[in-house]
């Protein structure tokens, strides 16, 4: 073994930098190599900076600059200018990245019309046909609104935008719901004034049309006339006292609530639904139920008031009535659907706050089931845990890793009926619509975000260090929805991770060497990786100049492969590792460098890849149980078939499929019975054939008690004795449709009856 | 959170799965009608008249589909058919001749919320309604119109009317109408936007029933005709088709009319088609002897207005005063003479 390989094993073992030419990773200037060709983010087109849109549906709540422009270019597709255009529109958007990149982490708001103008008025200096294009692309956009980017504020920011887009079209929908009910009661009200006595005075008469824009038509009629013939045309109808005071409570009800905002301003003070603390939002909640009780209330009573559906006790119809219904409304808690028509309660916590009692707090909020929308944002993801603070020096301190967050996320998922997302911010945009469902929801939620802003990682941009935690496996998308389905499965989705089949994700790395010569190799990023970007880890790496490259070192992925006991990797004769991991990065000048991952980090990586299997799993990836199952069903159809060789040429059928195949008899139809119904004997009686009667009359006018019609007004006879052997004779000639055969006689002596027999003759 | 879970009685007092507040306070009564529910007052039709069964008919199928009374709403013309409103209790208007088709696309446009159905004579429709019907087919509102077709006008007393055969002796014409009579199928299938044609003869009433049924489920404009009988003014014009069932032609089709076994026995005149083939329809309705009977044309893609100019406005009464008082100012002539242009 050569000397600088034993001192690369050794820092490896103790994290140690002793050997010579092992150097910590202090150098803020390296990177994760995956990431060399983003050393320039304006210069990439990629999900930021978003717009959070204030025109439209919920579902264009955040739009992406790059995907704004690649709209209005493909709208723009039989253009002669399309492709001028576009490349305009890409100069643009790279334009407004500059703009911003100089405003990250100070939270300014930035409007996206100013930016745009500003941008093509910058641009526009070198080449005029740049304002026609900006012009020309910002028509297309329909959108506007806050242009925001990867920075601490960005998980808020976007969270309570598309907050108050759901709320804002909650309260579309509720007001629409709301004017058309109020409408229709006043209607009712009115209706009963204008049909009263007193409504068609003469009087009330008069006032109707005098007051028409000051003409006088009070002199050109004779209101006491008018007033008579209308009074005495229809009797006055008066609502019953308590549908009056009903109706006109529910209204007051309905026109002074303080939940929703209406479309115009009104002086009626309106309840906040953003809060800090989700104690001061359940204590809110607490404090309005009995009001929203009466709204909820108020509204269903309203909708069965206008549609004449309410029924008093005592009403008569059925069994229950709406008073007994409505005396107990709310009393064992207000149904999740209904209050899903109210605003929903917001509250934005930063996990650095979170101590025992919010926690607390947060998990109460959680677990009533209501509609509250909580977001944990996280900006130091790898924060040492608390037992291990500061005061160790850096080898010996334990990483948390995001443990205040994940207990949050865990208890959450663990309380089943909880919407949950989490994502970093650069994630974000793609989790949207998710997002927009949790918002949605008819119960609680919960949103975990890593904004990227650790303060730890020198002058690497948040949405780098963001998009670094997803890929890591350090802070994955989750997405777990209760109403998805009611199994792991098919709840939680983790889809949205990069190579979310995988352990970890690899791309394939292709660099020059010092010969320019070409090389590919397929990188992993880890854990390690993204430690290896915050600077309060650099000693758990050492750089190993070029020179000092050797056998041992290996890649972290082959090391994560590996079981630490595996006799790849120890030696078997010193008990010694044999390789040792390694990451690669890129310095200043773009160089590669290889960096060894002391055996600390590698524990931590490995760790957070158990927690992303046991996830993979839940999600109903590469699941265990599954597995297990499959492997078991293999192995009993090996043994059948070595049990039982007749079986190996025609696979075992499964028990179903092996039903016997009914005989078919000869299947009755419906028309053998209709010959049987219509081949019915009807001996002498009269008789008619019911269906195929137009009910015209004729022969119910001749006598309604020997012809009637049954409950779908046809005729057929009914009482016999109740009529002559004339009537009938009578009836089946006036007949249209020649239906109606009178049979025989019963009374033989009747008047002319030989005659009678032989016109009945040609109906029988 | 629990659901408030209440175990709500139906109508024929047995438990129900429990529901939730927010579905069982709408639901609480199960409504079911019965025929007399639609029924009112006693037809003043001449015994024998075909409009009874088209009022069964059409009663039967408001019981049938529980439609709301209070929600449905038959508007007529003028004629014995237009009668048809008065028997019905449900709301109804009783318009003027020629007129029920623009009454009934007000009801549409300002209560899309109701079922519209129109009875029109051949007289109404076909005569001084013409160019309202022309437009009605085109404008595709969603409702079901009926023509009740007798070849006459009835309640004037034996007037001739587009539909008289040639040849038919009436008041006006005596000596025999001198004209061929117009096809009320072939005119609806040749306006632009066309969307349901059927034909059914009063005196079949399962048929009736069913081709009614599949109207009413069309959405747009689904024209019925109707060959209704008049034993008062043409007591055996009909006759010889009724007693022939071979001069009915039953049309049917996985789309259309299913004949069941009952009627196949009777009719055994029958050919399949496609209600979807436009032009297969438009030869279909230039026969009439056999009478085809069936839907001969649907389309279920054209839009209906309605629809396209839906207006998502409240209608307030203030909304609606200004927008009549703009349009009374048009005619009113104010105290200085001069017709008043705007209120602006
Ligand atoms: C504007 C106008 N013109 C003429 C009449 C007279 N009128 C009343 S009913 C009718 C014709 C009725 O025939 P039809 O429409 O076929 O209905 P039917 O009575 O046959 O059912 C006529 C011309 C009228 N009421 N109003
Ligand atoms: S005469 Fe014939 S068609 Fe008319 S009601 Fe009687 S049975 Fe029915
Ligand atoms: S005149 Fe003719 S259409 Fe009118 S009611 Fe009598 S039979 Fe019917
Ligand atoms: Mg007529």
């Amino acid at each position: 073994m050569e000397v600088k390989a034993q001192d690369q094993i050794a820092f490896y073992l103790t994290g140690h930098h002793n050997g010579s030419g092992l150097l910590p990773l202090t150098n803020r200037s390296y990177r994760p190599a995956l990431f060399a060709r983003h050393a320039d983010l304006t210069a990439l087109r990629y999900d930021f900076p978003l717009i959070l849109n204030v025109e439209g549906p919920p579902e264009r709540a955040v739009l992406s600059l790059s995907g704004l422009v690649d709209e209005a270019v493909d709208a723009l597709q039989n253009d002669a200018d399309r492709d001028r255009i576009a490349q305009h529109g890409y100069q643009l958007e790279r334009e407004l990245r500059r703009g911003l990149s100089g405003h990250h982490t100070t939270g300014t708001v930035l409007d996206f019309a100013t930016m745009w103008n500003k941008a093509a008025a910058k641009l526009g200096k070198e080449d005029a046909t740049i304002a026609d294009s900006a012009k020309r692309l910002w028509m297309l956009f329909k959108a506007n609104g806050e242009l925001v980017d990867v920075d601490f504020a960005l998980p808020s920011r976007v969270v309570r935008h598309v907050w108050n887009v759901v709320q804002a079209d909650k309260a579309r929908i509720f007001h629409e719901r709301a004017d058309r009910l109020v409408l229709k009661l006043h209607s009712i009200l009115d209706a009963e004034a204008a049909g009263s006595n007193a409504g068609r005075s003469p009087e009330k008469l008069r006032s109707g049309l005098a007051g028409q824009s000051g003409t006088s038509f009070s002199t050109t009629f004779n209101f006491d006339a008018m007033s008579r013939i209308l009074v005495g045309a229809k009797p006055s109808q008066n609502l019953s006292e308590t549908r009056r005071r009903r109706i006109q409570s529910v209204l007051d009800t309905i026109e002074r609530q303080h939940f929703h905002a209406p479309a115009s301003k009104t002086d009626t003070p309106l309840h906040s639904f953003a809060f800090y603390r989700c104690a001061s939002a359940l204590q809110a909640y607490k404090e309005r139920r009995n009001e929203a009780i009466e709204l909820l209330k108020a509204m269903a009573i309203a909708e069965l008031e206008v549609s004449g559906e309410y029924r008093e006790a005592g009403s008569g119809k059925g069994v229950a009535d709406h008073d007994a219904i409505f005396a107990d409304f709310g009393v064992g808690g207000i149904d999740a659907s209904m209050l899903a028509t109210l605003p929903d309660y917001l509250v934005c916590q930063n996990s650095s706050e979170l101590g025992a009692e919010e926690t607390l707090e947060i998990v109460e909020a959680l677990s009533t089931g209501l509609p509250v929308r909580v977001l944990v944002q996280t900006d130091d993801l790898l924060e040492p845990s608390g037992i291990s603070r500061a005061s160790l020096a850096a080898p010996e301190r334990h990483l948390a890793l995001a443990s205040r967050s994940r207990h949050m996320l865990d208890t959450a998922i663990g309380l089943t009926d909880v919407f949950v997302l989490q994502s970093s911010a650069a994630q974000l945009f793609r989790l949207q619509n998710a997002m927009l469902r949790g918002m949605s929801y008819a119960g609680p939620c919960f949103f975990s975000v890593f904004s990227g802003s650790t303060g730890h990682n020198g002058d690497v941009p948040a949405y780098l260090v963001a998009a670094a935690a997803t890929e890591s496996r350090a802070f994955p998308s989750i997405v777990f929805d209760p109403s998805a389905g009611s199994d792991w499965a098919t709840r939680l989705v983790v889809d949205s991770n990069p190579s979310p089949h995988d352990p970890w994700p690899v791309y394939p790395f292709e660099y020059e060497s010092g010969t320019l010569e070409m090389h590919s190799e397929d990188l992993a990023f880890t854990l390690a990786d993204f430690m290896a970007m915050d600077e309060r880890y650099g000693e758990q790496f050492a750089i190993v100049p070029q020179s000092g490259w050797s056998d041992v070192m290996t890649t972290i992925s082959d090391s994560l492969s590996n079981s630490k006991t595996s006799k790849g990797q120890v030696n078997g004769r010193t008990g010694l590792p044999n390789a040792v991991p390694c990451i690669s990065l890129v310095d200043g000048e773009g160089r590669l460098q290889r960096a060894i991952v002391n055996r600390r980090a590698l524990e931590e990586t490995r760790r957070s890849q158990s927690m992303w299997r046991s996830l993979q799993e839940l999600g109903g990836i590469n699941n265990s149980h599954a597995r297990i199952a499959e492997l078991r069903a293999d192995e009993r159809f090996a043994s059948q078939i070595t049990s039982n060789p007749a079986t190996t040429a025609t696979p075992v059928q499964p028990a179903k499929a092996q039903a016997a195949i009914p005989v078919l008899s000869e299947p009755v139809t419906a028309s053998d019975i209709a010959v049987s119904i219509t081949a019915e004997s009807h001996g002498d009686d009269p008789y008619i054939e019911t269906p195929r009667c137009t009910t015209c009359n004729e022969c119910t006018q001749v006598n309604d008690k020997l012809f009637v019609y049954n409950a779908e007004r046809q005729a057929s006879i009914g009482d016999v004795t109740a009529g002559t052997f004339r009537q009938l004779v009578e009836a089946a000639e006036g007949c249209q449709v020649s239906i109606i055969h009178p049979g025989k006689p019963r009374n033989l002596k009747e008047p002319g009856i030989e005659d009678l027999m032989k016109r009945a003759a040609q109906f029988n | 959170m629990n659901n408030i879970s209440l175990n709500v009685l139906n109508g024929n007092g047995a438990a129900t799965e429990p529901l939730n507040v927010n579905d069982c306070l709408l639901q609480l009564y199960e409504e079911h009608y019965e025929l007399e529910d639609y029924q009112k007052g006693v037809p003043r039709w001449c015994t024998g008249c075909g409009d009874n069964a088209i009022l069964t008919a059409v009663q039967r199928l408001c019981r049938d589909e529980a439609l709301p009374p209070e929600k449905t709403v038959f508007v007529s013309g003028i004629g014995c058919s237009s009668r048809l409103p008065h028997y019905m209790n449900t709301y109804g208007f009783h318009s003027l001749h020629g007129r029920a088709l623009p009454v009934a696309e007000g009801i549409r446009l300002a209560r899309p919320d109701l079922k519209v159905f129109v009875n029109m004579g051949d007289g109404d429709c076909c005569s001084i309604g013409a160019a309202h019907w022309i437009h009605a087919i085109r404008y595709n509102m969603n409702m079901t119109a009926m023509l009740h077709d007798n070849n006459i006008y009835g309640l004037t007393k034996k007037q001739a009317s587009p539909t008289s055969p040639i040849g038919l002796k009436t008041n006006t014409t005596p000596r025999g109408s001198y004209l061929d009579a117009l096809n009320p199928l072939t005119v609806t299938l040749g306006v632009s936007n066309v969307s349901f044609v059927a034909q059914v003869v009063d005196w079949i009433p399962k048929l009736l029933y069913q081709t009614i049924q599949a109207a009413y489920h069309h959405k747009g404009f689904a024209f019925i005709r109707v060959i209704q009988r008049c034993p008062e003014w043409l007591p055996t014009h009909m006759e010889a088709y009724m007693q022939d069932p071979t001069r009915v032609l039953l049309l049917h089709h996985e789309n259309g009319l299913h004949v069941d076994d009952e009627l196949a026995k009777r009719y055994t005149k029958m050919q399949e088609h496609d209600p979807s083939d436009i032009n297969r329809a438009r030869e279909i309705a230039s026969g009439s002897d056999p009478i085809p009977v069936g839907i001969l044309y649907r389309n279920d893609e054209v839009p209906c207005y309605e629809d396209v100019r839906f207006d998502s406005r409240l209608r307030t009464t203030s909304l609606v005063k200004n927008g009549l008082e703009a349009e009374f100012d048009k005619f009113t002539i104010w105290p200085d003479g001069h017709a008043h242009v705007s209120r602006n």
